[in-house]
């Protein structure tokens, strides 16, 4: 049995519905990343998961209980949020006990517990201080230990990276992957940032405009995109997006140069053809030439940014040599890389 | 560069003589209760202005006992902590409700609180009074607590519901999810986190309540508050000022106890509710 389970759950605020209709499982122990544009319900729906948000319509279930309208201290969830969410009042032992307090545990049980997230967050130092006396990665590590402290059968993490520096995300990011390996707890994380979605996630859910998108793996949502937002939205450079049109049969014009690719289509159909700046860096395969027009030097590598003899833009990398901008280059790449899209926007296989 | 030099000092001398005198205005009438406090009738009469040249404490031995300040005193003691109390409690809850909860009618219910803000106590008195007597309040403590308590409760809600609307949502999410119910949210959380505003509160509604005449006049008339007791020393004809010196200096001295205690709180909250967020 499944330990989150939405089953067709609706968010409107007044007359603007906000969540339409989603339905999702996560197992136990899955950490899943929620990941989407701002304003995609993301945090709504973590947030209704949390109890924090009525449910319109539809069902929540935690292990197995329908959680529904309970009260958030009864759906066992533990929630970390952006702004760390600490009182300031209180010292940093006083907030990671908070929760245990509230429970009215035994004293000699809320050191224990206290005492043992501190130890995983190296926070023993810095028990006595207050929030106002921590760096922001320290603030962050508190709100996580106050979510341990608790023994939540989920934890919930609102983006609680984005006020952080490049550094420290990058070093919290791999703290919070640890985190999950050593608790096995269930995490759902929300994000706008799809590096952290990519690298902390065992399932990703993409969401547009309060609907699901895709779900799946990193990489399937990385070689195996349902619709064009999914493809563009995964990866970075994002995909690039050349306007085709099936010229016979199973091959296709693009960017002045004809393409055989696996599907067939009737003459004619318009179509977007979808191409990934690192499939375009092939020693063989098909030519595609570009007017370079500027070049990011990112040290091991460089994205090249250009036009085509259609006049269409195209973002290619560039591992092996560095072009000089007003140079054309040949680029070459494999139709089986190259993901085809409908003019509504989905997969077309 | 000496020219430019002279003439900011020119400039410095028209600002300071001004706020000399200012200054000067505000202190003096302290300095002429104080040292007429000191001063027997006889020295008063003989000279009012000079400085006390025998000071004497009889002022307010007499101010104390015989004029039952002491009595007053206690009487003001009790209403002031028992009203102040209570409106910190009141407005601390209903600006956290006003502020932070969800609920139909929430922003009728406020616009109508500042509302109430705006109605002068002259123009109620005289329902007013008649509620007082029909609750059997007339002549009780609790009644001009309870006065009080209405009559300087509209600006209380709208100063915490100002600051807790500033502080962040996520703080009472974060309580809820950690399981605490709304009136531990407000004990844990919210008291502690609205202690500048709190305090500012606590003490401008100390001085209206200390320095109120019309509603204690009103609802206590049986009996007396420290304010009325002084405006009582002034008789129709003749008034002994050094004995009213006395009393006011009794009346404004734990005023001035809690602004040297309180002094940095009171400056630093002054500000509190000014900007939202």
């Amino acid at each position: 049995m499944s330990q989150i389970e939405l089953r067709n759950v609706r968010k409107s605020f007044g007359n603007a519905d906000v969540i339409h209709g989603v339905s999702l499982a996560i197992e136990q122990g899955e950490f899943t990343v929620f990941v989407g544009p701002s304003g995609c319900g993301k945090s709504t729906l973590l947030r209704m998961i949390a109890g924090l948000e009525e449910v319109t319509d539809g069902e929540i279930h935690i292990g197995g209980k329908d959680v529904t309208d309970e009260e958030p201290s009864d759906r066992g969830v533990a929630m970390v949020f952006q702004s760390y969410a600490l009182y300031p009042h209180m010292t940093v032992a006083d907030n990671m006990s908070f929760g245990l307090r509230m429970a009215h545990r035994p004293k000699a049980e809320i050191a224990d517990k206290v005492g043992k997230a501190a130890r995983i967050l190296q926070l023993e130092e810095l028990l006595d201080r207050k929030p106002g006396q921590l760096s922001g990665g320290q603030r962050q590590r508190v709100a996580i230990g106050r979510a341990i402290v608790r023994d939540p059968q989920v934890f919930l993490f609102d983006e609680p990276l984005s006020n952080l520096d490049a550094e420290l995300r990058v070093q919290m990011r791999v703290e919070i992957a640890k985190l999950h390996q050593t608790l096995g707890n269930t995490m759902i994380y929300v994000t706008h940032d799809q590096t952290e979605a990519l690298t902390l996630a065992d399932r990703i859910v993409v969401l547009r405009a309060g609907r699901i998108e895709q779900v799946g793996t990193p990489l399937e949502l990385y070689d195996d995109p349902d619709n064009a937002f999914v493809a563009g939205f995964i990866g970075s450079p994002r995909m690039n997006f050349l306007a085709a049109s099936a010229s016979s049969g199973n091959r296709l014009a693009i960017g002045g140069t004809e393409v055989e690719t696996p599907v067939t289509f009737d003459t004619g159909t318009p179509l977007q053809f979808g191409i990934r700046p690192e499939h375009l860096d092939e020693e063989t395969g098909v030519t595609l030439p570009l007017k370079v027009e500027v070049v990011e030097q990112l040290g091991s590598t460089a994205y090249v940014h250009g036009t085509l003899a259609t006049g269409e833009t195209l973002v290619a990398e560039r591992r092996r040599d560095r072009p000089r901008p007003g140079e054309t280059i040949e680029l070459r790449f494999d139709p089986a890389k190259v993901r085809l899209f409908g003019e509504d926007g989905q997969r077309l296989r | 560069m000496a020219a430019a030099g002279r003439k900011e000092k020119r400039a410095l001398w028209v600002i300071a003589i001004p706020m000399a005198i200012l200054a000067l205005s505000c202190v003096y009438p302290v300095f002429f209760a104080v040292n007429n406090a000191l001063k027997s009738n006889r020295g008063y009469i003989l000279d009012r202005f000079g400085v006390v040249t025998e000071p004497t404490l009889d002022n307010f031995v007499q101010a104390w006992t015989r004029s039952h300040l002491s009595e007053y005193f206690f009487n003001s003691v009790i209403v002031t902590v028992g009203a102040v109390t209570l409106l910190l409690v009141v407005s601390s809850l209903a600006g956290f409700a006003l502020a932070s909860l969800r609920f139909p009618y929430r922003k009728f219910i406020f616009v109508v609180i500042l509302a109430s803000l705006m109605i002068p106590v002259q123009v109620v008195l005289v329902p007013f009074y008649q509620t007082i007597i029909n609750l059997g309040l007339l002549n009780t403590h609790a009644g001009l607590i309870i006065s009080y308590t209405a009559f300087f409760l509209p600006f209380s809600v709208y100063l915490m519901t100002a600051f807790y609307s500033g502080l962040p949502r996520e703080l009472i999410e974060a309580a809820r999810i950690d399981g605490a119910k709304l009136l531990q949210v407000w004990w844990h959380v919210m008291l502690p986190m609205g202690k500048p505003a709190l305090i500012t509160l606590g003490i401008l509604n100390t001085l209206y309540c200390w320095n109120d005449v019309l509603i204690s006049l009103l609802v206590l008339q049986s009996d007396r508050t420290l304010m009325v007791g002084i405006a009582a020393l002034r008789g129709e004809y003749t008034t002994n000022v050094p004995l009213l010196s006395a009393g006011i200096v009794l009346a404004a001295a734990p005023i001035v106890i809690i602004y040297v205690i309180f002094q940095r709180q009171i400056v630093s909250g002054i500000a509190v509710g000014a900007v939202k967020g």
